[in-house]
This record gives C-alpha cells, structure tokens and sequence, in this order.
C-alpha cells in the first residue's frame, strides 16, 4: 500500500498538469485576494463573516485538487496506463485506497499553499486599509485548519469521482456543474437537505455560519462520510468492472 | 495437449506456466470466448494466432486479471493472476502499444511501474538499457515512434524480470528492423528457459520466434501444435486460379486429392505438385489462369484454419 502510494504520488509530480493546475490555483487565489482585498467597500469588510470570506478565499483551492483527484484517475482510463497499474497491482482496492491516499495529500498540500496565500494575502489587504481583525482566535483556527481539511478531502473526493466516473471529460464537467449549479439551486429550495451536500458542508467547515449551516463538527463529519462513500463506491464498482 | 479437465479440478496440479480451462468470455449475446483450453508449459515460446476479432486480447485480458471470464478459469503458475502476491516479479505483459501518459517521461513511467513493485530505480535503467532506450527516457513519450513505445511496454514488462512474458501483437506497427529486434529479444529471453505467449494476426510475424502454436478462430481454439506438426501437416500445396473452379475441384476429387477453396476463382490444392495438376486440369478441359506453388505454406495453414465455413 505504501509503495503503491509512492507510485501514485510520482504519477501526481512527473506530469505537467498537478504544476499547471498549482500554478492556476495560486493565480486565481492572487487575483481574487486581491481584487477583493483592495476594492471592497469598508463597510463591507467589517463583520467576522465579511472577513470569514476574504480570508477564506484559498479554499478556491478546493476545485483544483477535486481536479487532481479526477484527473489522477480519469488520466489512467484515458491513456490506458490503468492496464500497467492494475497489472503490476491486481488487487484494485490497494489501487484505489493508494489513489484516495494521495489524493489526499495533494489536497492537503494544495490546501497549505492556497488557504496560506489567501488569508495572508486577506490580513495584509486589512492591515494595509487599517481595517481592524474581526475574528477571534478559535474563529481564525477553525477557518485555517477547517479551510485546509476541506481542500484535502476534496482531492480524495476527486479520486473517488473519477473512480465511479471514469470519463475525464464527463466527471470534470459533472463536478462543476454540481458544486457550482446543482448544489446551490438544491440548497436554495432544499436547504435541509442542501446543507448536507459536499460544497455547503466545506463552507459549513470553514466556520461560515449562513442560516440552515451545519455546525462545523457536524459539516466536517458529513464531509468525511462523503468521501467515505465515494470511496467505497469506487472501491465496489473498481473491483468488479473489467478493464478493456 | 488440449486437456479434457472437469471444472473442480485445481489447475496448480499441471504445473502449466499459463493455463486456461473452459474459458468463456460472454459480451451480450456475443461469444468472445468459447470454453478455450490449453496449457503451456514453462520453457515454451507460444505463437496466439486468429485473425483479428478471434478473441485473442478478450483470452490474454482474463488470463492477466484484467477481465473477469463468464465462465471456465485462466491461471498462471496455478493460480488465478490477481492472487499473486507480486505478479510484476513473475509475470511481464504488454496489451498495447499506447499505454502511456504521453506527458511524462519513459523513465518516469516505469518508475512508477517499478515503486508499486516495489523494485529499486536502478531497475529502471537496466531495463531501458535492455529494450536500448536509455537516450530517450528522459524525453517525453508524446515524442515517440511507435517502436520506440513498444519497446517502452516491453522494458515495463521486463522491470521484475519475470519468468513469463505476455505480449499482445507486440509487431504490429513496427518496421522490418524493429521486427528483426523483438525476434531476436524474444529469443534471447527464451533461451533462458522462460517462458513467452505472443499473440498475432500474422502467422509469419511468429513463425521464426515461436516453437508452438495456438490458433483459435471465432473464440475458439483450432488447433494447439506444434510449428513442426503444423509445417508437416500441410506439406506443400498449389495455389490455382481458374474460371472453372468447380469442375477443377471435382477432377481433382475424383483423383483425391485435397483442396481449399480460396474465392471464387482461387483454389489451394494440397499434397500434389504443379504438374499433376496441370495435367488433370488439361484432362478434364479447365483453363487454369494461374499456378503457383506456395513456397510459404504455414500461411495457408493458418488461412485454411482461419477460414470462414463454405459451401
């Protein structure tokens, strides 16, 4: 297992995409800091949860290692590398355990990087427009740790999205028009039920307290679970499907 | 050697390097693979022979543990593939050619390949010595030529230095001399009293590698010999051409002597040389437009088994 996951981690670093994708995070977690930092009105930086979003800007991040993770599996089925990898390692729940693995601290790092980026970046615009800190320290902790938990697990969910999906293309536009379309229109009319989707948990985490929010334990639990689900779905649909 | 087994029997008990007892393989309604049986024993190079679509991948995915079979059982060393602890070290195979991210590296691919394995990198550059790439793997395989990444698969598959290798038409695509190359690799493996199962829709591909053959049509096999067995069973024949098929077929019958009937105007004639033909051909009135004696006759062999059933 362990020597699988070194595997899968040289799979993540000797392709250009986990770099480009980094180096796209870090731009747009730049871009939107700073746009946001520099041009927001005062007012509107004032309360914990205005700040809450400023500073929690890195969990952008979340999207890029959702993508990792897809791709770290979907790049396999679409270049037929899978074929080695299940050849050299036959029994596939060691492949996708791996996979999850390293997909979970791809995230993590990414998470490290962007949410570090964007709450610098944040509390410097603040700093900088003599606006003063709103948030008090377990705030400040549970939005930086919450923040980065929420990056990690996203680049596990990923591999287990690319595991039941398997189409690169299909599980990539299915991911985005979930968190960014479907979720929001379900927590929108369902928001008892919408608050347990994935992307309202992760905001749930990072300590926002929007109202019909999980708390953050119970946000970063339904999280978990979800992985977990993805995981073992994967797990399932991994072991039993043929490989052309 | 096609062994009559019943399906509780244990495979291990033959020793057979690969082994495959009433394989089936359904897709819908379509047989890909039907009840096929052999055994190879180690030491053995094996020829997989069938024209394309005979079901010769769908076999070698199942034998590997990449695709679950319907029915019947595949195993190598005895056991079924995904049930060995550490099947790189035993076993090295290559389905196809294109197996690559064509973003990273050859040296980097097979260094993934060689850390779920457990094996050191040093591994790694022996093997691209062995398959000559080494000025090469630390290039991108987006830029390589197909023989180049066929010899890539191979160094993949050569990385735990197994025993037994299983190759999936490793010829196709490449050139005389890359041909030449894998001939005298798979030779040069062999020798060491390993192990090879190569499969091809090219008998002549083979014909100068491996020492037997199993040639399988449809899903199922027709016929597990041999290359000598398969060389003396047709001995040499005549390729004939005439407008009077049919009539030629019935002198030649009367004489009995065995034909093929390769379309409508082609006829293989078996066991007799040009002359004699020639003259019963005269005797019974049929203009013959052509007649060639086939120097090559293992490709007819295969023809002739391959061949869909005709009237």
């Amino acid at each position: 297992m362990i020597a699988q996951m070194r595997a899968e981690l040289l799979k993540i670093r000797s392709t250009r995409t986990a770099i480009g994708m980094a180096l796209g995070m870090i731009a747009l977690i730049l871009l939107f800091s700073l746009l946001s930092g520099l041009l927001t009105e005062p007012s509107s930086l004032t309360s914990t949860e205005d700040q809450r979003g400023l500073l929690g800007v890195g969990s952008i991040a979340g999207v890029f290692s959702a993508l990792a993770g897809i791709m770290l599996v979907t790049s396999e089925y679409r270049f037929g590398t899978i074929r080695p990898t299940f050849l050299c390692t036959p029994r596939r729940s060691r492949v996708v355990g791996a996979k999850l693995a390293a997909g979970l601290l791809a995230g993590l790092l990414f998470g490290i990087v962007g949410e570090g980026l964007g709450f610098a970046i944040g509390y410097a615009c603040l700093a900088g427009r003599g606006l003063s800190y709103a948030l008090n320290g377990g705030q400040t902790a549970l939005l930086l740790l919450g923040t980065v938990a929420v990056v990690a697990l996203w680049g596990a969910l990923g591999v287990g999205i690319g595991m039941v999906v398997r189409n690169q293309v299909v599980a990539i536009i299915g991911l985005l028009a979930w968190a960014f379309v479907a979720e929001n229109l379900l927590f929108a009319f369902v928001p008892s039920v919408g608050r347990f989707a994935p992307a309202h948990a992760s905001d749930a985490l990072m300590g926002f307290t929007t109202s019909h929010f999980l708390p953050a334990a119970a946000a970063g639990a339904t999280l978990v679970a979800w992985t977990i689900a993805f995981a073992f779905a994967a797990i399932g649909l991994v072991a039993n499907r043929d490989v052309n | 050697m096609v062994s009559e087994r019943t399906a509780s029997a244990p495979p291990a008990a033959s020793g057979a390097a690969v082994a495959a007892d009433g394989l089936t393989k359904r897709f819908g309604s379509v047989l890909a693979v039907d009840a096929l049986s052999f055994e190879l024993a180690p030491g053995t190079i094996t020829g997989f022979l069938g024209p394309n679509g005979a079901g010769k991948t769908t076999t070698l995915r199942m034998l590997l543990g990449l695709a679950a079979p319907s029915s019947g059982n595949a195993s190598v060393f005895g056991r079924p593939y995904a049930e060995l602890a550490q099947p790189a070290l035993r076993i090295g195979a290559v389905l196809e050619a294109t197996d690559f991210h064509p973003g990273r590296s050859g040296r980097d691919h097979l260094r993934t390949l060689s850390r779920s394995a457990s094996l050191p990198d040093a591994r790694v550059d022996e093997v691209l010595r062995l398959v000559e790439l080494e000025g090469a793997a630390g290039r991108r395989v987006k830029g390589y030529s197909l023989g180049m990444r066929q010899r890539l698969g191979l160094a993949a598959a050569l990385l735990g230095d197994p025993e037994l290798l299983i190759l999936d038409e490793p010829a196709n695509g490449l050139d005389p001399e890359g041909v030449r190359w894998l001939r005298d690799f798979l030779h040069a493996f062999a020798t060491d009293g390993r192990t090879v199962l190569v499969s091809s829709h090219v008998l002549a591909e083979v014909a100068q590698t491996v020492d037997q053959v199993l040639i399988i049509n449809r899903g199922k096999l027709v016929i597990e010999s041999s290359l000598e067995q398969l060389t003396a069973r047709v001995g040499g024949s005549v390729r004939v051409r005439t407008p009077e098929r049919a009539k030629l077929q019935q002198a030649l019958e009367r004489s009995h002597i065995e034909t093929t009937i390769l379309d409508e105007q082609g006829l293989l004639v078996h066991g007799v040389n040009s002359d004699k033909i020639g003259d019963l051909a005269f005797a019974a009135g049929v203009p013959i437009h052509e007649l060639v004696a086939e120097g090559s006759s293992l490709e007819d062999v295969f023809l002739e088994l391959t061949a869909e059933p005709r009237s």
